[in-house]
């Protein structure tokens, strides 16, 4: 190498790492793992769900405080038996590809997700959908084939969002590799670790004011924070709690904490002995101090629970609190037969966190005699054992620690598939095998109605009925953090933990 | 020589399938549902069952092992049940970066394990011996993950004159690669050292210095040469480990590599990924070793194949 091609080269590098002038305009986003796929409706994580929100929309969303919105839908009107939905649809929207956004588009993208055959992982958000008629090019009407109140805010999900008709018929199965949607965002490129969507300049709302989005996984938090501080990322969401210490310290880095919508309990297995007994399950709740639950697990950054569902969904009521109170739980527990205690087991992912969790729990319960063995499974292990058992009887679960975000928003998804009395696995998540008439009866209820003063009333009895039961040990509401420079406004954590990004501009 | 090499080749036929069978025993036998685990965590019975017939896992085992022998045989190593894309894609985005990382870790190593070996060597119980050793001790001991933070913050943060992490120009491989070749370098250094100083005590050596050959080629020509066999082996084999994919350093530089493609997929049960993986990896292991014995025979001509 001559001396002046070394001077070349090394000017050349020496543009490359100016810090970023140049780049200022594009926002690159750090999160932890990888992306699993590209079609909103055949993805499972959160991070690729809230991803695609930049290329995709849904007839209906969320604003960044998890309230519903109508987005490429207009309106809507049901009848009082939540049978039948008919949507108004937004005028004037294309897809990126130009493929104009109608009511053909919808009947097109609610029959692909539905239709059995094509065997979507989504499938559920729209199965209950019988008919979509094209009423005229801007109205569609979907019927059921049984009510379903909460027909709307599954169709807020990210994976009922809709997908070119023409880029369905183009890509095929190949759709998760070139998705075409209407969103603020056209799809650029998506390799091993880095998502990258560029403006739509002919997006239907204001056009995005950054120029691309690179959304890069970077599994080392430390990491993470070391691109925040060299600002190659603006935006880090899922911060770590233990480095909010060195953001907060540092003027170009602005840290933000925000409740989210996952609940924390434990779930006691009420077809084993001694958990179908109501007052060992109240004696329990009795014993465990949440608030050191929250300042031991999650750094405080957590709230103890006040209803089996998190206070930022819909139809959400605060109706009690199990007080820690020892002396009350002994009671309990002697008036239950069992003032010497048992023993039992808890499984929990086997994660430092959970486990964390877990030792805690158990030494708060053996305040009461009870004998926790605590049991750590890797995901794997546990879809095995918890959630893909035949029948109720095949259950070696007791009592079992997780977490549970209902990615609709609402009251239905954060309590349908956990408690009620059919839903055991493998079919869903009522991993306490909890089967309680009234309750079923209030949740039944609920889906009964799209009236919302109805379903509200039915979900408050639910609560209520819930709580006083306590098919679980209710612990905590978990916060969200998020890092971002000082320099960038606009973006927004979700209470599911995704984000939101559309709104993202640079200050200066 | 040729003929040789055709009968190692011919030879790796029967391991490739034994591997091949091993691999689908084995991912097979990992308890969990990888439908489940698609499906993720919202999905009901329904959405797993769909899952499953779109991944094929409904089918019988047997008939499952026979369409991916002869799937593989064809070269078709299917598609990731994770993402859904081709296998040959995922693996394709991934193999490069840590060709290149192995092999900038490996210029590392190499030169800094000769360098410290010799010299350690040539200068034993010396000071140069023990400040040598001292640092293959440390490069031995240092936590990949801890020194590459470090660097992290002097070079990116601090003095902002690299990259954090990502894979790109060539500052994106100054500090993984550093940071994963350290540990070989240290490996290196010690095996050095130890092959010369044996060989310092060969008849041959006393003779070229008794001729008066100089020091310098002493050392270069007729020590080094003579201490190769032992220090080709163990690159070639530090070599093959690192083609397999560093996890610490894929999560500490964002390195697109395949080490954290193969945990991925070990954790979503995504049996063709980790079948097609382990496979590449012991290919490349009888490959490599294939290679070592070739180079056995450039350093040491006394060697001969049949």
């Amino acid at each position: 190498m001559t001396l002046k091609s070394l001077m070349i080269s090394s000017a050349l590098s020496a543009m490359l790492l100016a810090p970023g002038a140049v780049l200022a305009r594009d926002l690159t986003v750090a999160i932890q793992n990888n992306l699993t796929g590209l079609d909103p409706t055949n993805v499972n994580d959160t991070l690729s769900q809230t991803s695609l929100r930049l290329v995709y929309q849904g007839l209906f969303g969320f604003d960044k405080d998890m309230k519903l919105i109508p987005l490429l839908a207009e309106s809507y009107e049901s009848n009082k038996e939540a049978t039948e939905f008919t949507i108004k649809l937004r005028s004037g929207v294309t897809f990126h590809d130009g493929t104009p956004f109608n009511a053909e588009a919808v009947k097109i993208n609610i029959d692909r997700l539905r239709n059995p055959d094509n065997n979507l992982s989504r499938r559920s958000l729209v199965s209950m959908v019988n008919e979509v008629q094209v009423v005229d090019d801007l109205t569609v009407k979907l019927l059921l084939d049984a009510p379903f109140g909460a027909m709307i805010a599954s169709l807020a999900h990210p994976g009922a969002m809709m997908i070119s008709p023409a880029a369905l018929e183009k890509h095929g199965s190949e759709i998760g590799r070139n998705p075409v949607g209407t969103g603020a965002f056209t799809f650029t490129r998506w390799s091993a670790d880095t998502l990258e969507v560029a403006r739509n300049d002919n997006y239907w709302k204001e056009p995005a004011k950054v120029d691309n989005i690179i959304i890069r996984s970077v599994p080392e938090s430390g990491a993470r924070m070391a691109m925040l501080q060299t600002g190659e990322a603006q935006f880090v969401p899922n911060f770590p709690p233990e480095l909010m210490k060195v953001v907060e310290a540092n003027p170009n880095l602005k840290v933000e904490t925000s409740p989210s919508i996952v609940e924390w309990y434990v779930a006691l297995n009420n077809n084993k002995e001694p958990f179908g007994n109501k007052l060992v399950r109240q004696a329990l709740n009795h014993a465990v101090d949440k608030d050191a639950f929250c300042q031991v697990v999650f750094s405080g950054l957590c709230t103890p629970a006040d209803s089996i569902i998190p206070k930022g969904l819909a139809f959400h009521v605060p109706v009690g609190e199990y007080e820690f109170d020892l002396d009350r739980a002994r009671e309990l527990m002697a008036e239950a037969g069992y003032e010497d205690g048992f023993s039992t087991e808890v499984w929990a992912n086997s994660n430092t966190e959970s486990l964390r969790a877990v030792q805690f729990l158990q030494q708060q319960l053996a305040q009461i005699n009870v004998d926790v063995n605590v049991v750590p499974l890797e995901a794997g292990v546990a879809a095995q054992r918890i959630w893909s058992i035949e029948s109720p009887e095949d259950a070696e679960v007791q009592m079992y620690y997780g977490g549970w975000s209902s990615s609709t928003g609402d009251a239905d998804w954060g309590i349908r598939p956990l408690l009620l009395g059919e839903n055991v696995p493998p079919s869903m998540f009522n991993v306490a095998y909890y089967a309680d008439k009234e309750l079923d009866a209030a949740i039944n209820g609920a889906i009964g109605t799209a009236d919302p003063s109805e379903r509200a009333a039915f979900y408050e009895t639910a609560q209520k009925l819930a709580w006083e039961g306590a098919p679980w040990i209710f612990l905590g509401v978990t916060d969200l953090i998020a890092a971002q420079t000082s320099d960038v406004t606009g973006v927004h954590m979700l209470a599911d933990r995704g984000f939101l990004l559309e709104d993202a501009a640079f200050t200066e | 020589m040729l003929s040789f090499l055709i009968k190692r080749l011919l030879g790796t036929i029967p391991v490739v399938l034994m591997v091949m069978i091993a691999v689908f025993a084995f991912v097979h036998l990992l308890p969990g549902d990888p439908a489940r685990l698609v499906a993720g965590p919202e999905a009901t019975a329904q959405d797993v069952a769909a899952v499953r017939t779109a991944l094929g896992l409904d089918r019988p085992l047997p008939q499952q092992f026979l369409t991916y022998v002869g799937n593989t045989l064809q070269g078709d190593f299917g598609t990731s049940l994770r993402t859904r894309r081709p296998v040959v894609d995922e693996i394709g985005m991934r193999l490069m970066p840590t060709v290149w990382l192995t092999l900038f870790a490996m210029v590392w190593a190499v030169a800094l394990g000769l360098l410290i070996g010799v010299v350690s060597a040539v200068r034993r119980g010396r000071w140069q011996d023990y400040g040598g050793m001292i640092l293959a001790v440390s490069g031995i001991s240092f936590p990949p993950f801890w020194l590459g933070l470090l660097l992290i913050n002097l070079f990116s943060v601090r003095l902002g004159w690299l990259p954090t992490g990502g894979y790109g120009t060539w500052q994106h491989f100054l500090m993984p690669s550093f940071t994963l070749g350290l540990g070989v370098a240290a490996v290196m250094a010690r095996f050095t050292r130890s092959a010369f100083i044996e060989i310092a005590r060969e008849d041959y050596v006393r003779t070229a210095r008794a001729k008066g050959v100089p020091e310098r080629r002493v050392i270069w020509r007729h020590s080094l040469r003579n201490a190769l066999i032992p220090i080709i082996t163990m690159v070639g084999l530090q070599f093959g480990f690192l083609l397999g994919g560093s996890i610490v350093i894929e999560a500490v530089f964002a390195w697109p590599g395949v080490g954290r493609l193969l945990v991925d997929s070990v954790s979503y049960r995504d049996y063709p990924v980790i079948q097609a993986l382990v496979l590449m990896f012991s290919i490349q292991f009888i490959l490599i070793n294939l290679l070592v014995d070739v180079l056995y025979v450039l350093a040491n001509p006394e060697i001969r194949y049949q």
